[in-house]
């Protein structure tokens, strides 16, 4: 294999030897290339991921007394008079919120009473915390008496046949395009290089990898492929940061994205049964403090923060992986929906890693998980007063520090006016501006930077490198894949089935996007330079596995038809028809 | 669940904050990103001495000024002399003084665009200016090594064929006190463009073109010059009695006198409105370099006295010698000039050049004014200035001698046209604390004037 290739280098040189305008040619065409083909693959993926899913699913549904019924569309239902009830009993005598309507893991159903004034019975026995609910039974609540039954038939069949409409797009295109992406990007590198390395030929690996990943997915019944398709994009563009500034680090870096691919599939097929999710909880939690106070011991200092692990070879940043297992533990805490838990275990949590992440130095990571801290809180409280203030506490407190050890944030005192600093503490953000603007709208070409030369340049500065070689436009379309990402978290919640993979969707996309703004905007000096990683673009291994790592929280939201290999199909435990009838 | 849908706008919001923040930074560049690009540590233009990595500057006729060698490194025109001559124009290796061309054309130079990038920037374009370098030689000599500026242009295309300032220095030999030595001082300053200095008496052509038009017998009047006047509180002084004069020749015999009650007679708010319409207060984007503006105070608590010393070219009046240099333009070509251009043509390899446009001045001075002004301005040069020093030459002028303090030597002036139909140059000389007007200046100028028509 090595052969071949050394022999087509060998021919391609005697080419260009004999014609070396055709190299100019090739420069010159191919960065035009390079972002018709990111728009290509991109629009695809974002078009598919950004269309609302409407039709949600159906797990069954409550006749009411005078005919017409009320379809159960969650695995996690309120049953009350309040506006946003899952299903809306707008009667006096029922409370806002009544009762609960619960699926269990292996599809048992479940009511519960949420203390509610009237009170709550299953085939008129009445419920004190909770009792199972079979098919067919009669449901009393607060006075009305509601029969639950599956979807018929004729429902089901409409529905599949919508919910078939509303399937991903086929990323077939996409993935054409972007193995194009690689191929050229190879060539480009070949012939930019003047020595003899292989680093390119990553790219053509990272192609290998990408069609293996698909061709199996497919193969095992997967159908949405878009957020794959957007991260395997970022992580093209990675591998070709790191083949311009560390060509040394690229099979690394290779690896990283197989791992991280990897970790992706394993947490994903772990999060398929919801009952391990209850009972891993602890165990997260203690996963993410002890990550963060290991390094707080052993740490090794880099760039300003004490967050490094190096054993032997092997350097690893355990925050970013902390991340993970923090917004596991966060949106597993909350049992149920409707339970009014306090937060105060999850701020402990919370506390504890910030404490790790201050001491470490490492102000960035703790900014993520600040704002991550505050969308699993919101998101399971709905407390926007109480997050005020603990955002306002937050301030008070970074405000202290500043008081008492003011030479911990030098290191930022050049935000707003780096240009004039742009030798001391503005020097990254000055160098990350002018290589970006030096780029123009399609880049100098990969390689064909200078920024790489600047300190962490692939990993704070990032951006500026993907402005400088690869142009404005792959740039900004890097940046809007991450919002594409947040925006479907979000999006999805409509016609997600229970708590905890909305709650944690929602965290990761949230994370992903405060990452990319403290990356973007600090390389770019519109925020303090806190030196953490673009997702999925910068260079470094521990942080290309997170980012994976966070894709399978936003796989397990997606419950479009047949779309995620983490959402299971569950047709088999509905609950079949004819159980009334069998009651009857 | 619902509740989850509804608190999950949380998700959005952060979203929108990174779209926001994106769009603040695309406009950020969009303003700004030409700047960031144009860092002396941007190797993509510089190189790592910061200096431009490539393109060419040429004279008018092609002589090459200053270029990259096979070695990339810049390089500037042999002869010393010649150096220092063109060393305002062209910039300094260093980018210090802005307005030259390797700092102010840096994007011609390189093809440098901000959609573009910088790509192909080390080809390099060959950047061919107005200027005779020839004839800034021999302006930067007839200085003789005293500050000041020399700028002479063709009014009707705006060509600007010699634009010098002083002091100047070796590009290549930069000297170790240029930045101590007050000798130096202002070193880096394009004084044509980018500095205002007293006008003194070639500002009385400005207050002669308010009187033309506002005192109907301007004409018919006389004036009897003692040698100084009481005017307001104070007097206005001339070097000596001028007698019984008209309007013609006051302006030949520069009479401070007769001006100072002009002023007066025109009040504050009269002069203010042809300053400002004379262009004298304005920037000019000369090839996109702005040009210093002239300041003035006419008006507000300053006494008659005050006032006629302004009507003068004293008092507070500071006056940008290429807005000078253009004003004059316009009285030679009835009333609008051409606005001055440094660049002749950028050439960008496997290119066509571009056109250069003439761009016009608003009308800075009345048809007929301008007529009235030419000939007395002529008669200057037959009356005052002597003929003979200017050969071959339809010269119309005016000295200025401008006081800028009482320790101090006045600035000499010198500034007017030529009314030759193959050479339409309307010209400005100014050295510092160099003494009288006509004669200092006025011989910098002949000099200058005559190498230009050879």
């Amino acid at each position: 294999m090595l052969e071949t290739i050394t022999q087509f280098r060998l021919h391609l040189a005697q080419l260009l030897g004999a014609h070396p305008q055709i190299e100019g040619w090739f420069f010159t065409l191919v960065r035009f290339v390079f972002p018709l083909l990111a728009l290509l693959i991109l629009i695809r993926a974002i078009r598919g991921l950004l269309r609302v899913p409407r039709a949600g699913e159906r797990w069954g549904q409550l006749a009411l007394p005078g005919g017409g019924s009320i379809p159960i569309t969650r695995w996690e239902n309120i049953l009350g008079r309040a506006p946003l009830a899952d299903i809306r009993l707008d009667l006096p005598t029922v409370s806002r919120q009544h009762a609960a309507l619960i699926r269990e893991g292996k599809g048992q159903w479940r009511v519960e009473d949420l203390g509610s004034k009237g009170g709550t019975k299953v085939n008129g026995k009445p419920v004190s915390g909770s009792a199972p609910l079979q098919v067919g039974d009669t449901l009393w609540v607060g006075g009305v008496e509601l029969l639950f039954l599956p979807l018929s038939q004729e429902e089901e069949e409409h529905l599949a046949a919508r919910r078939r409409m509303e399937q991903p797009l086929p990323m077939w295109p996409s993935l054409i395009w972007l193995t194009l992406f690689q191929l050229l990007a190879a060539v480009q590198f070949f012939l930019k290089s003047e020595e003899e390395g292989w680093a390119p030929l990553v790219l053509p690996a990272l192609s290998v990898v990408m069609w293996i990943y698909f061709l199996v997915m497919r193969g095992a019944g997967a159908r949405g492929f878009e957020m794959e398709t957007i991260a395997f994009f970022l992580s093209t563009l990675s591998l070709a940061v790191t083949i311009s500034s560390a060509p040394g680090a690229a099979v690394k870096q290779l690896i990283a994205v197989v791992l991280g691919l990897l970790f992706m599939l394993a947490l994903g097929i772990f999060m398929r049964d919801p009952s391990r999710i209850q009972k891993m909880r602890w165990l997260m939690a203690a996963m993410a403090v002890g990550l963060l106070s290991v390094t707080l011991v052993i740490g090794k200092t880099k760039f300003g923060a004490s967050n490094w692990i190096i054993l032997g070879p092997l350097s690893f940043q355990p925050s970013e992986v902390a991340k993970i297992f923090y917004i596991f533990a966060g949106a597993a805490s909350l049992e149920r929906l409707f339970h009014k838990r306090n937060l105060g275990l999850f701020m402990v949590l919370t506390g504890v890693c910030l404490l790790c992440l201050a001491l470490m130095s490492d102000f960035g990571t703790a900014c993520i998980f600040f704002a991550t801290f505050l969308v699993i809180a919101y998101l399971r409280s709905g407390d926007f007063a109480t997050l005020s203030l603990i955002t306002g506490g937050a301030a008070f407190a970074g405000l202290l520090v500043l008081q008492f050890k003011p030479y911990i944030f030098q290191r930022f005192a050049s935000w707003g006016h780096a240009w004039e600093a742009a030798s001391t503490t503005g020097y990254q953000q000055t160098r990350a501006m002018s290589a970006a603007a030096s780029g123009g709208l399609v880049g100098m070409g990969g390689g064909n930077g200078w920024l790489h030369r600047i300190g962490a340049a692939d990993t704070d500065l990032v951006f500026g490198m993907l402005c400088e070689e690869w142009g404005l436009i792959i740039a900004v379309l890097a940046v809007l894949s991450i919002v594409t990402l947040a925006v479907f978290a979000a999006r999805v919640c409509g016609v997600g089935r229970s708590a905890f993979p909305t709650i944690a969707a929602c965290a990761a996309g949230s994370l992903l996007v405060v990452q990319t703004c403290l990356n973007v905007f600090g390389a770019m000096d519109l925020l303090p330079l806190t030196g953490v990683t673009f997702p999925f673009v910068s260079n470094g291994g521990s942080a290309m596995i997170a980012s994976w790592g966070l894709l399978a929280f936003l796989k397990g939201a997606d419950t479009r038809e047949r779309s995620s290999f983490v959402v299971g199909k569950d047709r088999a435990e509905k609950p079949k028809g004819g159980g009334a009838d069998e009651k009857a | 669940m619902k509740k989850l849908e509804r608190r999950a706008v949380l998700c959005l919001v952060l979203a929108g904050c990174l779209v926001f923040g994106l769009l603040v930074f695309l406009v950020r560049f969009g303003l700004s990103g030409t700047r960031w690009a144009s860092s002396a540590f941007n190797r993509h233009l510089y190189n790592s001495q910061g200096m431009l990595i490539s393109g060419t500057v040429l004279d008018r006729y092609g002589t090459p000024l200053c270029w990259v060698n096979e070695d990339g490194e810049r390089v500037y025109i042999d002869g010393k002399t010649m150096r220092k001559a063109i060393l305002h124009v062209v910039g300094d290796p260093y980018g210090n003084i802005g307005t030259g061309a390797l700092t102010a054309f840096a994007k011609e130079l390189t093809g440098y665009t901000l959609l573009g990038g910088a790509y192909g920037a080390e080809r390099g374009n060959q950047l061919y200016l107005t200027i005779d370098a020839q004839l800034n030689e021999v302006a930067y000599q007839a200085l003789n090594g005293k500050k000041g500026a020399v700028a002479v242009y063709n009014y009707q295309t705006g060509e600007v064929l010699c634009m010098v300032s002083s002091p100047s220095y070796d590009p290549r030999n930069i000297p170790d006190d240029l930045e101590t030595n007050p000798d130096y001082e202002g070193v880096y300053l394009n004084r044509c463009l980018s500095s205002t200095f007293t006008p003194g008496s070639v500002f009385k052509l400005v207050t002669l073109s308010a009187a033309l038009e506002q005192i109907p017998d301007l004409m018919e009047r006389t004036w009897k010059c003692e040698g100084s006047a009481q005017i307001g509180d104070g007097t206005v002084t001339c070097t000596s009695a001028h007698g019984e004069q008209t309007i013609e020749q006051a302006l030949a015999n520069s009479c401070n006198v007769v001006f100072g009650q002009l002023a007066v007679e025109l009040g504050g708010a009269t002069l203010e409105e042809y300053t400002q319409k004379a262009g004298l207060t304005k920037s000019y984007s000369v090839s996109g370099i702005p040009t210093a503006k002239g300041t003035f105070t006419f008006q507000g608590s300053l006494t008659e006295n005050d006032l006629a010393w302004s009507g003068v070219g004293q008092y507070h009046d500071s006056v940008n010698p290429c807005a000078l240099m253009v004003y004059m333009g316009a009285i030679a070509n009835g009333g609008k000039a051409a606005v001055p251009t440094l660049v002749q043509k950028v050439d960008t390899p496997g290119w066509p050049d571009l056109p250069q446009f003439t761009k016009k001045t608003g009308r800075l001075i009345a048809q007929d004014t301008a007529k009235e002004i030419t000939d007395m301005m002529a008669n200057n040069v037959t009356q005052t200035y002597g003929t003979k020093r200017f050969p071959g030459m339809d010269l119309c002028a005016k000295s200025g001698t401008a006081e800028v303090g009482s320790d101090q030597k006045p600035h000499a002036w010198f500034a007017g046209f030529l009314r030759n139909e193959d050479a339409p140059y309307a010209f400005v000389v100014l050295v510092e604390n160099g003494g009288s007007g006509s004669d200092v200046a006025g011989t910098v100028a002949s000099k200058v004037l005559k190498a230009a028509l050879d």
